[in-house]
């Protein structure tokens, strides 16, 4: 070694690599040096371990100019990825490509090679508006079999039969695949792709061309996929025609117990599969360091499986069991007059953003916000009927107004990062020029509108008339967040539902210690809270009484289990032991008693 | 990786061209035809050391002919066109996302200097107008500066000083290639080396006249700025710091007797090039770079013609490799030069020729890679190019003749008929037999396209067993000459006759017999006799010369010709050369004026 490198600073991921060393399935990870897929339990520390591995892969297994393409749920875990990549010094670029499927199948294989392979499409591609698929839905199902129905059926069918040519496709439901058919075509015809088509088109061209696994080894000689139980079969198609046809290494991270997306066309027993071929390195996380030992006791109870999970914890945390007779509405109220109080004065220093409620849907979600609005509580709230929808120019949105309530002080938010992301969204500004240009507009609105307390439509009908109207206007592929953001708008006007909301708090929806969050089961994967409350544990609501038995008790189990295990100390389960639907005779009260995973989990911590 | 194809729209001396590229390309033609231009077009892409502020053009680079004011659709267009890469994984890497073919994978980077988008109402100057590169010949996919970065251009001007470069450590090219290996000895052996020569130093330091000069230096600075100021100077070879040995070395030439500034300013021209190539080299094995596309302004700048001819004929292609060869070269060299040696040794497929159009309002490009030749043709025509000091890419035309009798008589019949060829710019060239196809298939439109001219020997053939035989020359005309230069298409939508007849609209001018023949019928059997009693002492052949008219009967003609292979046809035509070699002589057999005429017409009309 010469005398000028020894005094070499150790990069931050080798320093951070020591905190892996204690864990034997992290440090396992840490040191795969083939296909890898890491099993990782709730809490287990699975995104620290697959930052530091990809930075560690960035520096000593992949050199310039090639890189790593790393695949993940959505947006938001995207974001969460990148930004503890950054504190690794690794940025999104180039050498990283951090995003979703559908994104990297856009970005990466659809956009460069769909046209040279020839494929019967419109060209540009232009990416299809959420209104405009509904349209295309209607129509399609009116060319075909008629009538009203539930796309999701057809959806499911499209994700999860992908050989079109074969017989299963035709016969297994054909009228589905009638619809789809047509759909597909109006899509074609209008020069449109939607988000399961890039998906799609991506797989079909990677399967079908030496040339297009070639090109993409080249580039990503290492792909990463985060979340691989939610993904579905289209992701693993790819991953088995990238990894294991085209030479692309594979390190694959995700838990099939948290695999929740089954309408979706996910299925847990993909990640399991992989995990057991020969030429792959399985490594299992069993360190739980979020939950609680009890709080572990009762999901695996709820899961009805035994996993050998440990806590990492001292205290073994609390499950406490309330019941409100009188239904959810006095659940909510309950958990607003007594629970919440009394779990923020346990703990010193304990704030709303450590606290979570958890429900089954979007109405219940209606009566939850309600009485936290009642309180005038700062919150969160994430299910369809968010007053306003996430995409990733909402997102951006959030931390710009995060930037202007106060992180322009503490760093929090970073403005390059900010800057980065605004030039991404504006790709028909391509010249050094143009780009200055925008960035300039950008960073003087930001700045000259630093004010945590004004009103967000002030801010936000502001921020459009500098540059924001024009981007989603004009930018193709923000044609579905141009009608996030112009609904956001509506909202934040006279009479809408955040009418009265500041700047301030639409930044804190990204994540504040200062906002109550409240989400749906679904919704709340991959989050962690020290008090997770359940609300509407009612029999037959879940499990649902359409899936009692088999796969889809599973599925519903996993799904409980997920709410339990987002918590470390305390998790409340509220029930009233019936639940009311609204039939067209009116309402119908069902009494089936609480929920019978409230019961497991109930005599598994008395018999513990 | 090779650079397959180059396309220039508007830009300077460039109306529109579209040159398809070998493994690398030596850019050869007149002064201020735009050698330079072309290369500047590419640097604009794949040149990393040039400033942005450099990729903004003015409204003069716009080539000329674009009528003033712009308009909003003018654009400068220039793009490359990449191949021969996939292989190699980082060059894939680097250019897998501008794919515009994928099977052999062929990918385009693009610059634009275009008015601005949005602009309202015409351009009105510079600053209405931006640049932008993009891949894959989409505009939406910007090209990062880490293209350049990976496949850098690097240029080495005509004006270059390396001289001056190799005497000034911190530009010379042996330092990274010395820092390099100080990185990886030993420090105890550096420390141990550095031991004896500080040893060595010492004692040669010791001597006393040294130490006198030593103490006189330290002594007068003392003097000059006091003691505080001392500079502690000392007479040594190198610096005590065993780290800083290996980075003392310096080159020195003829077996270490003369240092670098002894060198003439051609071999620090050929050390500065191998420094520069071994640092490319070591660049690309340490995975700074991936690629290199070098651009070298006149290489032959002060070097003897046969050291031009030595060096780039090994370095374009060291000999007995081949494009196939699994050891792909890291770099690719594009160079222009005046020098006819240095592209005589030009392999075939290298060369772009760069001339002006038709209209002389813009220079045109043609080149040899995609002529459609075969190996051994490639071969002959390369060791022609390679005798004959590449003389057919210089001239401004051509007259392809079958041996050296043409070849000395040829100019002097056109100039006593007012054609001064030399003037013209026009060469006459043997090809020393009468396969003509390779040469005009190179030199005619489906190849270099330029002006160019074939004269042939219509070589009639007695009858055999009864039967009349046709002449040679009409095959020949058809099949190897004609063929080379039309189209297959056309080739075959033609009857033989008519293209017989067509031939001196193609260029192609066959006699009536065979050229000593046609010559004395021209009205020169007196100036025969003359010329054989220069070329022999034989006074039957003399005589029998002297009796000859210019209707020369066919039996004499045979004699005539066994007469001259005795001779040899050479000497004998050299002689007569310069025996008729006078103004108003026109005595000229009409296919040879025809042949010079054609010629001549097309390079004037140039």
């Amino acid at each position: 070694m010469s005398p000028t490198s020894a005094r070499v600073h150790k990069p931050p991921y080798m320093l951070a690599a020591a905190q892996l060393r204690s864990n034997e399935g992290q440090f396992a990870a840490y040191n795969s040096a083939g296909h890898c897929v890491m099993l990782a339990g709730p809490g287990s520390g699975k995104t620290k371990t697959l930052t530091i591995k990809m930075a560690r892969m960035l520096a000593e297994d992949v050199k310039p100019p090639r890189g790593i393409a790393c695949i993940t749920y959505n947006n938001q875990c995207a974001r969460e990825l990148k930004r503890r990549l950054k504190t690794l010094g690794v940025d999104d670029g180039h050498r990283a490509s951090i995003g979703t499927l559908h994104g990297f199948c856009l970005k990466h294989i659809v956009l460069p090679y769909a046209q040279l392979a020839k494929l019967p499409k419109t060209y540009p591609i232009t990416v299809a508006s959420t209104v405009e698929t509904n349209t295309i839905q209607q129509e399609a199902l009116a060319q075909t079999i008629g009538g009203d129905h539930r796309w999701e059926r057809f959806q499911r069918y499209r994700r999860i039969i992908l050989d079109r040519k074969s017989e299963e496709w035709r016969t297994k439901d054909e009228r589905a695949a009638q619809v789809i058919e047509a759909y597909e075509s109006i899509l074609d015809t209008k020069g449109l792709i939607d988000f399961d088509g890039m998906v799609l088109i991506g797989l079909h061209l990677v399967k079908e061309n030496g040339w297009v696994r070639k090109a993409l080894a080249a580039r990503f000689p290492i792909l990463v996929v985060d979340e691989y139980q939610d993904l579905g079969h289209p992701l693993d198609q790819l991953v088995q025609c990238l990894c294991f046809e085209g030479g692309m290494r594979m390190l694959a991270v995700g838990d099939p117990d948290q695999s929740i997306y089954g309408f979706t066309g996910a299925e847990p027993r993909l990640l399991r599969e992989l995990s057991e071929r020969d030429e792959v390195q399985a490594v299992q996380l069993r360190l739980n360091y979020r939950c609680g030992s009890r709080i572990i006791q009762a999901s695996k109870a709820a899961l009805a499986e035994d996993r050998d999970f440990q806590s990492d914890h001292d205290e073994p945390g609390v499950v406490y069991m309330n019941e409100c007779p009188s239904g959810l509405a006095a659940q909510a109220q309950s958990v607003c007059d007594t629970i919440i109080p009394e779990a923020l004065a346990r703990r010193d220093g304990r704030k709303f953003g450590d606290v979570a409620i958890l429900y089954l849907d979007k109405n219940d979600g209606n009566i939850i916000a309600d009485a936290v609005a009642r309180k005038d509580w700062q919150f969160v709230r994430v299910d369809g009927n968010n007053p306003y929808q996430p995409s990733p120019v909402t997102y951006w949105l959030e931390d710009c107004a995060a930037w202007c309530a106060g992180a322009w002080k503490d760093g929090k938010i970073r403005l390059s990062e900010l800057i980065s992301r605004w030039l991404a969204f504006n790709e028909r500004l391509d010249s050094p020029e143009q780009h200055r240009h925008a960035r300039i507009q950008l960073v003087s609105f930001l700045y000259n509108h630093r004010a945590p307390d004004a009103k967000l439509y002030d801010w936000l009908s502001g921020f459009l008339t500098h540059g924001l109207q024009e981007t989603i206007d004009n930018e193709p592929r923000l044609r579905d967040d141009k009608d996030k953001v112009e609904n956001l708008l509506k909202v934040t006007s006279a009479e809408g539902q955040l009418e009265t909301v500041t700047v301030a708090f639409f930044g804190g929806q990204g994540g504040s210690p200062d906002h109550l969050t409240l989400t749906t089961l679904h919704s709340a994967k991959g989050l962690e809270y020290d008090v997770v409350i359940m609300v509407g544990l009612e029999q037959g609501r879940i499990p649902n009484y359409r899936n009692l038995t088999g796969h889809p008790l599973t599925e519903e189990r996993r799904k409980f289990y997920v709410g339990l295990t987002r918590a470390r100390h305390e998790v409340h389960l509220l029930y009233s032991g019936h639940y009311t639907t609204f039939t067209r005779r009116g309402p119908w009260r069902h009494d089936d008693g609480r929920s019978q995973f409230v019961d497991e989990v109930e005599s598994s911590l008395l018999g513990g | 990786m090779r650079l397959s194809r180059i396309q220039i729209e508007n830009f300077r001396n460039f109306a529109e061209v579209d040159i398809k590229l070998g493994e690398n390309a030596v850019i050869v033609g007149e002064n201020k035809i735009g050698k330079s231009n072309l290369l500047y077009a590419l640097r604009l892409i794949l040149d990393s050391s040039l400033p942005d502020s450099a990729r903004k053009l003015r409204d003069e680079d716009f080539w000329d002919g674009l009528p003033r004011p712009l308009g909003k659709d003018d654009r400068i267009v220039i793009s490359v066109d990449i191949a021969d890469f996939e292989d190699n994984e980082n060059q894939l890497a680097v250019l897998a996302e501008h794919l515009v073919k994928p099977e052999p994978m062929v990918s385009r980077l693009t610059y634009e200097w275009r008015p601005l988008p949005g602009l309202e109402g015409e351009p009105k100057n510079d600053s209405d107008y931006e640049f932008v590169i993009y891949g894959g010949g989409r505009p939406e996919n910007l090209v990062s500066y880490q293209v350049r970065q990976r496949l850098p251009m690097d240029i080495f001007p005509a004006m270059r000083d390396c001289e001056g470069d190799l005497m000034r450590w911190s530009r010379s090219p042996l330092r990274p290639l010395l820092d390099q290996v100080a990185g990886e000895v030993e420090t105890e052996t550096l420390e141990e080396l550095a031991g004896k020569v500080n040893e060595t130093t010492a004692e040669l330091t010791e001597i006393e006249e040294v130490k006198a000069v030593a103490t006189a230096i330290e002594k007068k600075l003392v003097d000059m700025m006091g003691k505080g100021q001392s500079l502690e100077t000392a007479l040594r070879f190198s610096p005590t710091d065993a780290d800083k040995l290996i980075r003392a070395l310096r080159i020195y030439i003829d077996g270490g007797k003369r240092g670098i500034n002894d060198a003439s300013l051609g071999s620090a021209n050929l050390l500065y090039f191998a420094l520069k190539a071994l640092e490319y080299e070591q660049m690309v094995a340490d995975g700074d770079r991936d690629h290199t596309f070098w651009a070298i302004e006149e290489p032959e700048a002060h070097l003897h013609p046969n050291l031009q001819r030595l060096v780039f004929r090994n370095y374009l292609r060291p000999r007995g490799s081949s494009r196939s060869d699994a050891a792909k070269p890291s770099s690719t060299v594009l160079m222009t030069t005046h020098s006819p040696h240095v592209a005589s040794v030009t392999p075939l497929r290298d060369i772009v020729l760069l001339r002006q159009n038709e209209d002389g309002n813009a220079t045109e490009a043609v080149s040899t890679a995609e002529i459609e030749l075969e190996a051994p043709d490639v071969a002959d025509l390369e060791r022609y190019l390679d005798v004959n000091r590449g003389e057919v890419l210089f001239a401004k035309g051509i007259i392809l003749v079958e041996g050296d009798a043409e070849r000395f008589l040829v100019p002097v019949l056109a100039k006593n008929n007012g054609y001064d060829l030399d003037e013209l710019g026009i060469a006459v060239c043997s090809i020393s037999g009468t396969n003509f196809y390779p040469y005009l298939t190179l030199l005619g439109p489906q190849g270099l396209n330029l002006p160019v001219a074939a004269l042939t020997d219509l070589d009639p053939r007695e009858s055999k067993d009864g039967k009349e035989r046709s002449p040679l020359g009409y095959n020949r005309v058809v099949n190897s000459m004609i063929a080379a230069l039309i189209d297959d298409a056309t080739l075959k939508s033609c009857e033989y006759h008519e293209l017989l007849s067509n031939a001196p609209k193609y260029g192609v001018f066959l006699n009536t017999y065979t050229l000593e023949v046609d010559l004395i019928q021209s009205g020169m059997a007196t100036r025969y006799a003359e010329a054989i009693r220069d070329c022999t002492t034989n006074k039957k052949m003399i005589a029998w010369f002297e009796q000859l008219t210019d209707d020369i009967s066919d039996k004499n003609a045979i004699h005539l010709l066994t007469a001259l292979e005795g001779v040899g046809k050479g000497r004998f035509a050299q002689r007569l050369a310069s025996i008729i070699e006078a103004p108003g002589n026109t005595a000229c057999p009409e296919y040879i004026l025809k042949g010079v005429k054609y010629v001549a017409n097309k390079c004037q009309s140039t």
